[in-house]
Order: structure tokens, then C-alpha cells, then sequence
């Protein structure tokens, strides 16, 4: 009998596996960071959707043809007055995504809410937050004073809480951690105070420092800059094994007086190892900055031929107003190209980096300079379409006037820039060669980011809330939604019981987009 | 907070929103020093940092994007929240400011840091930041005078004795600056051709990529599909755009002293 009852044991176990395990349903299992480079359609499993961060998608259900019956699946009403600048985690049929302080799990297919994680009320900067990391059944979240904070995927319940950085020093934490294998990659911001930028490798499952890398050296160093924050997820080549970062303004922001030279690695590209911390090579896009133009603007891997060679190309539209084209086995440059007005430089050095016209630093009477502090882009992310080779960026033409005397110091800001005129504009770069195919005004600003998809459509938003649905090819609009409230979140999507979903942030409500049933 | 406290700050709250003027009453009654206390200033402090010290600097000097609050009207003129709060809790979407839905003790304790900060900068002269009338003094009269009847011209569209006579007692310092080189908030008109062939002027209120709205003479607002409508739309300020990428720094200066003679 007992061998029996092993022989039925056995038996329902076959049958229970052979009924249930094609779905691939039941032993959902939080993320395996391995699929982050090849993230699955049902899936988008880190900020940028994988570690490319061309935030371009392949799937192809809604396409130019179909896409004028794009139609509300769902809405999620966060009930905040925060405006959400997340992009949503998208793991086993659950979103997860924040405001300063919260977290929500809603049902990817319903729009309901599984849980809500809110953290205590702390002193720390509350201007906005990027969205959560994921390993395995854990989440990252990054605070307002300057924690990180792991919470079980399941519930919400807090695992650790481990301080990044000391807030009374000035430091916060926005950003959406970058996970790569057994490290949780995590940034800071904080330019109101002369304190060093840096990035951390936290390990997954006990919240301890493994390496931290500094941008600046430590505050107080004579002649020397400060500064160099590390706010906006950086991405990763597996196969060179290389992080790829931006960094920020250096410090004092608008004067330059007490730290001569080319202030690195402010204002740069870095890539570094992310086993040790240590620093392959460096680009710096704004030697010796003055206007607050972080390099912080995501840096796009693509792999593609340039000038008829194959290349292993990192790309960013900088907020200094310049597209570069790199070739990230090693830093050297390719291509640099304005692309929008720009008018704060005496040229391209020979390393092709744009040479700061030390005319127009900010003075006592003001400098008149494109583009204001904001930047021709910003956080917002860009998107790369492989197909029309077209990199297409949220871009903000502008004009502004800079000030700086000394009785503004050389402590924080030490200065201010006064806007004159903007625009918003949806701009499509030709990588190869820097060239606008095409652009498409969006109003007075801009703060929504790029998706685009395999079927010749991006996804973005205009000023007055309006979803915009444009042909890839030559930005011509599909589609489009009023949603009541500006759209500051970067749109992403992803394909569940075979519907594809755009989802955006606009205001402080989450908006699911898909085809009727009926279309599909 | 003790629940009559509460009810308390709500009145007030109510009181000072509905019945602004009751708000200037307390003007002469009470004086900062006695709501602004040394508690509800810290509280203010907090409030500050976390939600607008981004753009307003820690001090409200002014950080990115986000002007300085010391040489602000509004804060000189502010009485307990009455002039602050409105505007933190509708925000300025047009500059890009968002709205802070702050309850009434918050606004006040955010009114008490910024009144507290002010004094503080003004006892500290030398270390007060902001852009000053006397620093933008460096140009030269003659060479704007130059520059707007020549190179920049100004004087197909405008007038030193029709309308910018007296344009430097209007408008002063930045303000003049900022408007000069781009008038924010000029008036567009718009001329709708609808199917029927009929037209419709008026005051351009509204433009996104489907919707144009107008307010008509008689103060009523219409919009039409964007494409189902012809339109014209004059919006003359538009032309300053085309100098901003021109001037020189010295140009702009120039021009300002210029402008600032038209008294």
C-alpha cells in the first residue's frame, strides 16, 4: 500500500505538472535579473524597459493602421496630488510604480490595487520619483532622504531599510535603482550643497555597500569642484560588462570661480565595471559647465553600422544641446551635433567635446544663452528606432538669461537663470549623421518621454495632456487622447494574454491604452 | 494636534481664502513676530525643503527654474498666507509652477519661513542674491538707440513715443528685460473660416494640435476641431523669436539702457 500510495503520489504530481506548468503561470517567482537583457513581451522588468535603454518595444499588435481605435483599458487613480514621473515595473502580471514616499502594486490586466507601501514622513526633497528595481521577489525603493529601502514584492512589507547617503548633508534619492546580476545599482541628487556625487553597488540581499564610486572629489578639496550627481538609471552591455552612467552639474552651479579646469567626471558618460566600481573610460559632454546641464539624459546602447562599419555605439541627447555618438568599448567619439539653438560654445575640440565660450558664463548683467538650465531634454527619455535608425528625442528648445555676481557666493546655485522663451518639440535625429528628419511641435514645454515600437509608431504626450500616438517614419499624428493632466512619465508597454498595452503617467493617474477586444 | 486647534486652523483657512480683505484687517492687529513664531517657522523650514526647495533654492533665493522669493511682491505683500497661498495651492502652471494642496497651518507655517527668510536676507544685504536694477546698467544709451532703429528692427513694429512711451515707469529691472526680449503673455488674435464660409475673430484662448478657442467681442468663448476649421492666427510678438538667436550679450544691454530713457 505505501507503494501505492508513493506510485499516486507521483502520478498526480505528473498530472498536476502536465495541467498546470504550460501556462507558466503558477510558480511565478519575482525576477530572475538574467532576463533583464532579453526581457520577455509580458514583461517590463527595469526602468528602461532592458539594458539598452532605447525604451523600444517589438511588439507590433497596435500599428499605424489600427492604432485610431486605441481605446481606455483601465485607469488607476493614485488619489495623489504628487504628479507621477515613474515608469511602472511590469513582473508577473503586476505594475509597481511610485511618487515620493509610495509604492502601489496594481493588477497589470484589472488596474487594481494589490498594495500600497507608503514610507514615513521625512524631510527630505520631494520633487519627484523615477520608480522601483526588482531582484528576484524583492523591490528597491529609493527615498526622499536618501535610503533605499527593500520591500517584499508580495505585500509591501518592508526587508531592510539602509541609508545611501546622509540628508542632513544635502543628499537625496529619486532615481529607479539599476539591478545587474548580484548588484543594486543606486544614484543620488543634491545640488543645493557643495557635496560629491556617486554611484553605490548594493548587494540584493543583505543592503550592504559592495563599492561606491566617486564622481568628485570629497567636499572641501581645494580648487576642486563638487558636484556630479548620479539621479537617472544608467544601462549595461553584458557582453562588455559595462555600466554606462551619466553625471551630473558640478558645484558651486552657476559659477565656475573656485574650481578651475575640466571639473571631472561632472557633466560625463562613464562606463565602469560592475563587479569593482572601477572606471573603464569617461566622455565628458560639458567640460568645465556653468548652466547647470547635468549629463544625466539616458545614454542609448545601440549596436548598428556607422559610417559602413559595425559598430557598439552608446548615444545621448545631452542637455547641453548636443547629440553624441560614441563607440562605448572605449569612449571615443563619432559624431557631435547640436540639435536644437545652442549658442554657449566656440566649437568641438579635436575629442569631440563641445569648448565652453567662456563669454558666456553666467555674469552680474546677465548672459543670454540656449538653452536655459532645463535644457534641450532633460530626464525624459528619448527612444531609438533600429528600423528607421531614428533617434527620437523630447526636446525643448529655449532661451534664457543667466546671472551670477559674487554676492551669490560660491555655495549651491550661486546664481540664477531667468527663462526667456521655450518650446516643446518631438524631434527625430538621423544617428549617422545628426540631421532632424522630422519634428513635431507639442506646445509651450515639454515633460512627457519616447516610446517607439516595432510597428512604426511612437508614443509620447503633448502639454495640454494630450496622448499622442505618431507615425514613426515622419511624425505625423494617429492617435490621440485628453487626459486632463500633463503626462511627466516616459510611456511603456508590454503584451498580456496576447493584448498590447501602452500604459502613461499623466497627472496622478495611471492610464492602460489597448486595442477594443474586438480589434485585436 | 488637538482637535479644536484643528477646526481652528480650518476657519482661519476658510476665512482667509473666502475673505481676503478680512486677512488685511489682521495686518495692523497682529505682526509677524507674533504668528511667525519660532516653532511654525521651522515647520515652515521643513514644508519649504521638501517641496520647493528644488526650484526655489533652501533659502528661497532662487534654484533651478524657480525665481527668488526674496525681492517677490507677492512675499512683501503677503499677511499670513493671504497672497502665498492662493498661488501655492492653485500653482502657475503657465511658468510652469505645479499646484501644492497644503492644508491652511501649512500654508501659514510655509508664509512664516518665507517672511522670517526675508528679514534675514535683508539684515545681510551683501549676501542677498537676485538680479538688481543697478545690474542691469552696463549698456549704452546711444548704441541701443541704434540697435532698435537699425540692426534689431524694433521700430517697424514699435514706437518710443507711441507705445513704449513710458514703458521704463511701467516695467523695471529683469521684468523689462524679460519682456523685452519675449513678451510672455502678448495677446494672439485668431481668425476662424468655418465650412459655412462665416468668420469668427476674436482673442486666441486656446491651441493644441485639435482644438483652437477664441474669446469673441462680446466676451464669450467658442472652439472648433482644429481640422475642421480654417484659421489665421497673428500673434505679432512671435518676432522677438527670431532675434533671440542674434543679439550679442551687448546688444541686450544696449537695449535695455536704451529703454530704460523711455520714461
Amino acid at each position: 500500500m505505501r507503494t501505492l500510495n508513493h506510485f499516486h503520489k507521483a502520478l498526480f504530481l505528473i498530472v498536476f505538472t502536465l495541467t498546470f506548468l504550460p501556462s507558466g503561470r503558477l510558480l511565478a517567482q519575482g525576477l530572475d535579473p538574467a532576463t533583464i537583457a532579453n526581457p520577455p513581451a509580458d514583461s517590463w522588468p527595469t526602468y528602461h524597459g532592458d539594458y539598452s535603454g532605447k525604451r523600444h518595444s517589438p511588439l507590433t499588435q497596435i500599428t499605424p493602421q489600427n492604432v485610431s481605435s486605441l481605446t481606455l483599458a483601465w485607469a488607476f487613480q493614485t488619489g495623489q496630488e504628487a504628479t507621477l514621473k515613474s515608469s511602472p515595473l511590469l513582473v508577473n502580471g503586476i505594475l509597481y510604480f511610485t511618487v515620493p514616499d509610495n509604492v502601489w502594486a496594481v493588477d497589470a490586466r484589472s488596474g487594481h490595487r494589490l498594495w500600497r507601501y507608503t514610507y514615513p514622513p521625512n524631510k527630505g526633497q520631494h520633487i519627484g520619483h523615477r520608480g522601483v528595481a526588482m531582484y528576484k521577489g524583492w523591490l528597491y525603493f529609493t527615498t526622499p532622504d536618501a535610503h533605499l529601502i527593500s520591500l517584499d514584492a508580495q505585500n509591501g512589507k518592508v526587508r531592510w531599510n539602509i541609508q545611501i547617503a546622509d540628508n542632513e548633508k544635502g543628499y537625496w534619492s529619486t532615481m529607479s535603482p539599476l539591478v545587474v546580476r548580484d548588484h543594486v545599482l543606486v544614484g543620488v541628487g543634491g545640488d543645493l550643497d557643495n557635496i560629491p556625487g556617486f554611484l553605490k553597488s548594493i548587494d540584493p540581499e543583505s543592503g550592504k555597500t559592495q563599492w561606491q564610486w566617486f564622481v568628485t572629489p570629497p567636499a572641501g578639496t581645494p580648487n576642486a569642484t563638487s558636484g556630479g550627481m548620479t539621479w537617472m538609471t544608467g544601462t549595461y552591455d553584458p557582453e562588455l560588462n559595462l555600466v554606462y552612467w551619466g553625471t551630473g552639474n558640478p558645484t558651486p552651479v552657476l559659477t565656475g570661480k573656485t574650481r578651475p579646469g575640466d571639473n571631472l567626471y561632472t557633466c560625463s558618460i562613464v562606463a565602469l565595471n560592475p563587479d569593482t566600481g572601477k572606471l573603464a573610460w569617461a566622455f565628458q559632454v560639458s567640460p568645465h559647465d556653468t548652466h547647470d546641464w547635468d549629463a544625466v539624459e539616458t545614454p542609448v546602447l545601440v549596436d548598428a553600422d556607422f559610417g559602413g562599419q559595425p559598430r557598439k555605439m552608446l548615444m545621448q541627447t545631452s542637455r547641453n544641446g548636443y547629440f553624441f555618438v560614441l563607440d562605448r568599448t572605449n569612449g571615443k567619439n563619432l559624431l557631435t551635433v547640436p540639435y536644437g539653438p545652442v549658442n554657449w560654445s566656440l566649437g568641438v575640440d579635436k575629442q569631440g567635446r563641445p569648448i565652453p565660450n567662456p563669454g558666456k558664463e553666467p555674469a552680474p548683467d546677465g548672459r543670454l544663452i540656449a538653452p536655459d538650465e532645463g535644457g534641450l531634454t532633460n530626464y525624459r527619455s528619448p527612444s531609438f528606432d533600429p528600423k528607421t535608425g531614428l533617434f527620437i528625442v523630447s526636446a525643448h528648445p529655449s532661451w534664457s538669461i543667466y546671472f551670477a555676481k559674487p554676492a551669490d557666493g560660491t555655495y549651491g546655485w550661486a546664481g540664477a537663470d531667468y527663462d526667456v522663451w521655450s518650446r516643446g518639440v518631438i524631434e527625430a535625429i538621423d544617428y549617422q549623421t545628426g540631421k532632424i528628419r522630422w519634428s513635431h511641435e507639442v506646445g509651450k514645454d515639454i515633460f512627457a518621454g519616447v516610446l517607439t515600437t516595432d510597428s512604426g509608431l511612437t508614443f509620447t504626450g503633448d502639454i495640454a495632456g494630450n496622448v499622442l500616438a505618431l507615425d514613426t517614419s515622419d511624425g505625423k499624428t494617429l492617435w490621440h487622447a485628453g487626459t486632463g493632466a500633463r503626462m511627466d512619465t516616459s510611456p511603456i508597454t508590454y503584451e498580456l494574454d496576447k493584448r498590447q498595452y501602452v500604459v502613461t503617467g499623466n497627472g496622478g493617474v495611471i492610464f492602460a491604452w489597448a486595442l477594443p477586444e474586438s480589434v485585436q | 494636534m488637538a482637535p479644536g486647534l484643528r477646526m481652528k486652523a480650518l476657519i482661519t483657512g476658510v476665512v482667509l481664502t473666502t475673505f481676503p480683505f478680512l486677512a488685511a484687517q489682521t495686518k495692523t492687529s497682529k505682526p509677524v513676530s507674533q504668528w511667525a513664531t519660532p516653532a511654525v517657522v521651522e515647520r515652515g523650514k521643513s514644508l519649504f525643503g521638501q517641496n520647493c526647495s528644488f526650484c526655489h533654492g533652501r533659502e528661497g533665493f532662487g534654484g533651478e527654474t524657480g525665481p527668488n522669493l526674496m525681492d517677490s511682491d507677492l512675499v512683501t505683500s503677503d499677511v499670513r498666507g493671504n497672497k502665498i497661498g492662493p498661488v501655492v495651492r492653485n500653482g502657475r502652471p503657465e511658468n510652469g509652477m505645479p499646484a501644492f494642496k497644503l492644508p491652511p497651518q501649512q500654508i501659514i507655517e510655509l508664509a512664516a519661513f518665507l517672511h522670517a527668510q526675508k528679514k534675514k536676507s535683508e539684515s545681510h544685504p551683501g549676501g542677498r542674491r537676485g538680479v538688481s536694477v543697478s545690474d542691469l546698467q552696463t549698456g549704452n544709451v546711444e548704441a541701443g538707440k541704434q540697435y532698435f532703429n537699425g540692426a534689431g528692427a524694433c521700430s517697424s513694429c514699435h514706437s518710443p513715443t507711441g507705445d513704449l512711451a513710458g514703458v521704463a515707469r511701467r516695467y523695471r529691472g529683469l521684468e523689462l528685460e524679460k519682456r523685452m526680449l519675449y513678451p510672455k503673455n502678448a495677446t494672439a488674435t485668431v481668425a476662424v473660416t468655418l465650412p459655412s464660409g462665416q468668420t469668427v475673430s476674436g482673442k486666441l484662448s486656446y491651441q493644441d494640435e485639435f482644438t483652437i478657442g477664441l474669446t469673441d467681442e462680446s466676451g464669450w468663448y467658442q472652439s472648433w476641431p482644429a481640422n475642421s476649421i480654417k484659421y489665421a492666427i497673428s500673434a505679432p510678438a512671435e518676432a522677438h523669436v527670431e532675434l533671440l538667436g542674434k543679439y550679442t550679450d551687448d546688444d541686450v544691454h544696449n537695449l535695455m539702457a536704451y529703454l530704460q530713457t523711455l520714461r
